[in-house]
């Protein structure tokens, strides 16, 4: 690596990184989660319009605003499906949380992340610490959720929003 | 419902069928009458039935058609939403953020060298040019004032972009931060106890330190961070052998004494002809725990580019460990780097005030824990100790002349730092400490500070 003959390197690796789509990186579909977490069920979308008084009850509940009265639910045999979107730092974080029929956290998947920090909420074994929790658990990053240092706020917002999900849950689909 | 209408039309055709076969066989008329009758009432009772069931059918048809027409307005909806949220117009692909701390040092031993300082005040602009690439930056104001009569700098911290080429990586160029240790990368004041980073993570990594380059990093999802590349490094001709006056005289100026401090480039026409390179790895698959190395060589040029003297490779190499069992939040970091062919430079100026040190090194645990949490604030008392010696080694060194000269400061020390962090919320920080040295105790002194992050 003698002399500035190594900037060299730079022009092919611009080339290298040119070359990639212009979309987001998606790590998983929907599609793709719904199967990974409910295998071979069909899925049938839960047409779900949040009314003033949901939200504020949700809000209450969860202690986290809610941006958007859609949610994005679908129902299975064997559970529900939800598509969402955090903000990590600056920009959306789209992930999925797959319910079993108690309401119970079957699995959480990392559908697009597009910042250039945080990327670590990707782990299945931070995700993995969610799996089994319901409605109620206190959910608090720091206490029974262990954060990833270095990608706080990415954890932090993850975590805020499946706490607003399962509380989304419990007022708006489980009394159906 | 299909399955529900096929057995009702099954079970009205055999029922017309016996009555058609009634009417050929039947020869008693009155039992014959009752029976048609019979009949009668029943083939009624079904076709009410059977009217039933069509409106009912019409109705579950009225009610899909209703829910395909919600979940297209729904799909319209969303997709309305998302647009906004990836932002159209520039606003929307604009971030902004920033953090700063205003602190004050009070010297336990010399009461008349007390300050208060605006200490940073920094801005970050971040602007999406699409869904792969980001642009982010930070300017920094140091010590409130930076003027030529000022002991305050401007400078822009970092100013880099980043494009995410696949799942598994991207790619970054410009000026950006060094993913060493615990805090380079992750500098805000709400990230760290105490008023002032610790040393190590000053003196022996040379936070907030940046280089110009490229790199590529990613993650993987069993949990394992890297980051590489190639960047500028340090310039020895930035190097003070001789100075006059010690360069440092109280803890908070104690930067002064860390050789990478002195010879770092900062991208100011920084000599590139030389370059370095990093390998940073990092693994976060266990919850709360985060384990990582890293490692920085490069040419460092030499002390007088016209003098015939050998250049230096400077290399720097830390790993650090945190775990946060719940409250708890246990850190340490271990960092040390090496200067070599020190020694001609060193024997060509005997006597010299600061020669140059051939190793520097330093280390550090810490523990906190939250002893009080009401949402979110909380108060987490903590403690540190660490050691650090930015000339543990000097090569060259002329006989009968110490490395450091009578009353300048010790360039090592041992420190215990005492204090904590009273988080008002998780953007805004109180700090108080107090910090005892081993060796410079005239260093010994309390702080306190309030700094915030948003």
């Amino acid at each position: 690596m003698r002399g500035h003959g190594a900037w060299l390197w730079l022009p092919p690796l611009a080339v290298v990184a040119a070359y990639a789509p212009a979309q987001a990186v998606v790590y998983l579909t929907v599609e793709q989660a719904q199967k990974e977490m409910f295998g071979d069920e069909a899925l049938t979308p839960l047409p779900l319009v949040l009314s003033a008084a949901q939200i504020a009850a949700i809000e209450r509940d969860s202690g986290v605003k809610v941006a958007s009265p859609i949610v994005r639910v679908w129902k299975a045999p064997s559970g529900y499906f939800f598509a969402d979107a955090v903000i990590g730092k600056h920009d959306l974080i789209e992930y999925a949380v797959g319910l079993d029929a108690n309401g119970r956290v079957r699995g959480v998947e990392i559908l697009e992340y597009r910042e250039a920090y945080g990327g670590e909420v990707r782990n299945a074994a931070w995700r993995a610490q969610f799996d089994g929790k319901r409605h109620g658990d206190a959910l608090r990053l720091g206490e029974d959720i262990q954060g990833i240092s270095g990608a706080t706020l990415s954890c932090q917002h993850l975590t805020d929003g499946i706490r607003r999900l399962l509380a989304t849950y419990a007022v708006a689909i489980a009394p159906r | 419902m299909t399955h529900r209408l096929a057995s009702f039309a099954l079970v009205f055709s055999a029922l017309v069928g016996c009555a058609a076969r009634a009417d050929e066989t039947a020869p008693p008329a009155a039992s014959a009458e009752a029976r048609a009758q019979s009949l009668e009432r029943k083939i009624e009772t079904l076709s009410r039935e059977l009217d039933a069931l069509k409106n009912e059918l019409k109705q579950v048809e009225n009610q899909n058609e209703a829910l395909a027409a919600q979940q297209q307005q729904q799909a319209v909806l969303a997709q309305q939403q998302s647009a906004v949220q990836n932002g159209g117009g520039p606003w929307d692909r604009l971030s902004l953020w920033g953090y700063g701390e205003v602190n004050y040092y009070h010297p336990q031993h010399r009461p008349e060298d007390t300050q208060a300082d605006l200490a940073r005040a920094v801005f970050g602009i971040g602007y999406r040019f699409g869904e792969r690439t980001v642009f982010n930056s930070e300017y920094e104001v140091e010590h409130a004032v930076s003027s030529a009569d000022d002991p305050g700098e401007f400078e822009v911290e970092q100013f880099w972009v980043d494009h995410r080429f696949a799942d598994w990586g991207a790619v970054k160029a410009g000026l950006f931060l060094m993913p060493f240790g615990l805090l380079n990368e992750h500098h805000e004041p709400t990230n760290y106890y105490g008023v002032q980073r610790n040393f190590v993570e000053t003196l022996i990594i040379p936070s907030t330190w940046r280089e110009g380059g490229v790199g590529l990093h990613g993650d993987t999802v069993s949990g394992f961070g890297w980051d590489l590349g190639l960047t500028t490094g340090f310039d020895l001709s930035k190097y003070e052998l001789n100075p006059e006056t010690p360069l440092y005289g109280r803890a908070s100026e104690l930067k002064e004494a860390s050789p990478l401090q002195a010879t770092h480039q900062e991208l100011a026409l920084a000599n590139a002809q030389h370059l370095a390179q990093y390998l940073a790895l990092n693994y976060h698959g266990l919850p709360g725990f985060l384990f990582g190395a890293a490692v920085f060589t490069g040419n460092a040029g030499r002390v007088d580019r016209s003098a015939h003297l050998p250049d230096s490779r400077l290399t720097l190499w830390e790993a650090h460990a945190r775990w946060r069992p719940g409250r708890a939040d246990f850190a340490a970091v271990f960092a040390r780097g090496t200067l070599g062919d020190t020694a001609a430079t060193n024997a060509l100026n005997p006597g010299a005030s600061n020669p140059l040190p051939g190793s520097f090194f330093g280390y550090y645990v810490q523990g906190a824990y939250d002893v009080w949490r009401r949402d979110q604030t909380r108060l987490a008392p903590f403690l540190r100790w660490e050691r650090y010696n930015v000339g543990a080694s000097y090569a060259g060194l002329a006989a009968g002349f110490a490395a450091v000269p009578a009353g300048f400061p010790q360039p090592y020390d041992r420190v215990w730092t005492y204090g904590m962090n009273f988080y008002l919320n998780p953007h805004v920080v109180f700090k108080a400490d107090y910090q005892s040295f081993q060796n410079n105790a005239d260093f010994t002194r309390f702080d306190l500070g309030v700094g915030l992050n948003f």
